[in-house]
């Protein structure tokens, strides 16, 4: 087999298997560092072995068994070793062999290795380890993104996003957080936490919270095929399928979301025909069977008001009345100001200009969107929508210093000029 | 596992506050007595019968009040045997104080050191001995470092000499404050955070109960410690009826 074939394979068999290969590593050893170097020696080792033995039927299975020995290997040396040997003896460590013919049973309880998978997803999202770490930790573990490239999606130098990996394993082993999928009785809770940190992963790249480039395509595509990993691991749960909806929809609009010169597009101005079809299709399609499943969650009722703007082939023709009653149910379910302030916008757009301005109005006084830039920004198109151009000026012009980003101040600005108000007393400007 | 669950609080109890425990408090204990995952708790004195002892250049430097100068302040732990984080979680979650006041859970990173005196320390029978919680609070002085493990470790050796003359209860070095996490209850939502409750620079790295004839036999023994050179030990009674 040539080198570069070989490469391609390996590069396969790292994006398929790393995060099994490491799950399964964890919990024969328990000792995270110990599996992640085995893991990535296994990869090495298929460098150098593939291109003379060929790449074998199995690939997981093989990196597993490799990586296994090296774990054992170092464990004889390791002055725990004994101790920790025997736990694994116990688990049925294949011995030397890479050989996968000769290899025991061990790789046909597929679903004790699918399990290890989703026992690490739970671990990496666990409620008691920091939210920065807790999506690093994923990223790492489950996508196999190296530190550096988690550090360039993050925008923090690379030894930042180090220390953060390691100090969210050392909270792992030194709190005693348990290596498993939760029993029922957390379940719903600690399903509902693994599903925020994914679609944070994915906002994260969606919308870049800072900087200048509005999206980071790298963290939406990893937050995807997680989300499709994690579905395909709890089949029964209609917010993991409401999850990997949402981020469908959502990712199915990033072509048409900013201009060739960086300049954010609002729905209503997007080019329908730049949305990704087969990503629409497939997120309709997922929705449809979550709902068939009637235990409407947050997630898929978000999912479906990002079907209506999905299914709607203008922005004139959008179900608003529809999207304000989805956000109604919403707000039942997540009682958040953010919430609030979309449903004032969707009632607007049904028609009641009034009563969604006098939403917004209700929620200035709420301290969580003090510094929310989204909330004048949405009154000063409201008012704009009403005609009210100086009232719209004045509120742009509060909106410009709290956007977080580049993009979303340049549209801002422009938004402003149009209205005959003047950016000029904005920083950033 | 062993775990501490410090009880945090930032004054008296209101009056409901106070019904709601005093009506629920006794089934936990007895909820998670039963399941052997709780120990025994106990409830400590106001702050301001707390001493603050630090040993500088061979002096014992004495100080009224507690080590932190914050509102917050530890009124009482409980002392927790869990198989892992989650249990202990569980425990915090279903303690009536946590609808009001932070708990927060803290790993003994090298296990739980009970002497003979224990039971009765458990029971509030503090005939033998008037039982000091010495709380051992790293940081916060330049001269020695935020992760003086050395120092702990030497306090293993001060223990054993404690035990020796019969007037060591219970204690020993709490994991860092990065395996800390801290449990609150909000309309029945259990929400962690990471990390311990209390954001200054200085964390609590263990916690020793001595029995002592008085108070300032209990100051002259946190002098002892080898924390009190480089950092400080606050001295505190146990509530009693």
């Amino acid at each position: 087999m040539t080198t570069p074939a070989v490469q391609a394979a390996v590069d396969a068999a790292f994006r398929e298997e790393w995060g099994r290969v490491l799950a399964t590593l964890i919990r024969r050893t328990g000792d995270w560092d110990l599996a992640e170097e085995c893991a990535q020696e296994a990869f090495t080792e298929a460098l150098r072995r593939w291109p003379v033995d060929g790449v074998p039927q199995r690939p997981g299975a093989w990196l597993t068994t490799v990586a296994g020995n090296r774990a054992i290997d170092r464990l004889r040396r390791g002055a725990r070793g004994a101790e920790l040997l025997e736990q694994a003896g116990r688990e049925a460590l294949p011995q030397s062999d890479t050989d996968e013919d000769a290899m025991p049973e061990l790789f046909d309880e597929t679903d004790e290795i699918e399990d290890d998978r989703l026992r690490l997803i739970f671990t990496c999202c666990h409620p008691a380890l920091p939210l920065d770490g807790r999506v690093a930790l994923t990223l790492r573990s489950l996508a196999g993104l190296t530190t550096a490239e988690i550090a360039r999606a993050f925008l923090v130098p690379e030894a930042t996003m180090a220390k953060r990996l390691t100090r969210t394993k050392t909270k792992i082993a030194a709190a005693g957080i348990p290596y498993r999928v939760p029993p029922a009785h957390l379940l719903p809770e600690r399903t509902a936490g693994v599903l925020a940190v994914l679609y944070l992963m994915f906002n994260e790249g969606h919308s870049a919270s800072s900087g200048t480039e509005l999206i980071r395509v790298g963290l939406c595509d990893e937050a995807i095929r997680l989300g499709r990993a994690l579905q395909q691991l709890m089949p029964d749960e209609p917010e993991a399928m409401g999850t990997l909806a949402l981020m469908l929809l959502h990712h199915s609009r990033r072509h048409a979301r900013v201009s060739g010169d960086g300049e954010l597009i609002t729905l209503e101005e997007q080019d329908r025909d730049r949305w990704d079809q087969a990503e629409i299709q497939e997120g309709l399609q997922l929705l449809e069977s979550a709902l068939h499943r009637r235990q409407v969650g947050p997630y898929q009722l978000q999912a479906a008001i990002a079907a209506c703007h999905a299914r709607a082939a203008s922005a004139a023709d959008t179900d608003w009345p529809e999207i304000a009653g989805l956000y109604a149910l919403l707000a039942r379910q997540l009682p958040s100001p953010v919430v609030r302030l979309n449903r004032a916008v969707a009632v607007a757009m049904a028609g009641d200009i009034e009563a969604g301005l006098a939403i917004v109005d209700e929620l200035s006084g709420d301290s969580r969107l003090q510094r929310y830039y989204l909330l004048e920004a949405t009154r000063a198109d409201l008012l704009r929508r009403r005609g009210d151009q100086p009232a719209a000026a004045t509120a742009y012009a509060r909106a410009l210093p709290l956007a977080p980003s580049e993009v979303e101040r340049r549209y801002l600005r422009r938004r402003l000029q149009e209205v005959g108000g003047s950016p000029a007393t904005s920083p950033g400007s | 596992m062993n775990y501490l669950l410090f009880i945090w609080a930032d004054g008296m109890p209101a009056p409901e506050e106070l019904a709601v425990m005093q009506r629920e408090l006794p089934g936990w204990h007895e909820e998670f007595k039963r399941r052997g995952v709780q120990l025994f708790g106990r409830e400590l004195d106001l702050p301001e019968t707390a001493a603050t002892v630090r040993v500088r250049d061979g002096e014992t430097l004495l100080t009224d009040g507690p080590f932190a100068e914050t509102k917050e302040f530890v009124a009482g732990f409980n002392l927790l045997e869990c198989a892992d984080l989650d249990e202990a979680i569980e425990v915090a979650a279903k303690c009536p104080i946590s609808q009001f006041q932070p708990l927060e859970i803290r790993p003994f990173s090298d296990g739980l050191r009970l002497s003979e005196q224990v039971s009765a320390f458990a029971h509030e029978d503090d005939s033998a001995g008037t039982p000091y919680l010495l709380t051992l609070w790293i940081g916060g002085t330049p001269a020695a470092p935020i992760d003086d493990q050395a120092a702990i470790d030497a306090g293993q050796v001060w223990r054993q000499d404690l035990v020796e003359r019969g007037l060591h209860v219970l204690g020993s070095a709490l994991g860092g404050r990065d395996a800390a996490t801290t449990v609150r209850v909000r309309d029945g939502q259990t929400l962690l955070s990471d990390g311990p409750f209390t954001k200054i620079e200085a964390f609590i790295a263990g916690i020793e109960v001595v029995s002592c004839a008085d108070r300032q036999q209990a100051i002259q023994l946190a002098a002892t410690h080898p924390i009190a050179r480089d950092h400080a030990i606050e001295v505190r009674p146990f509530y009693r009826e």
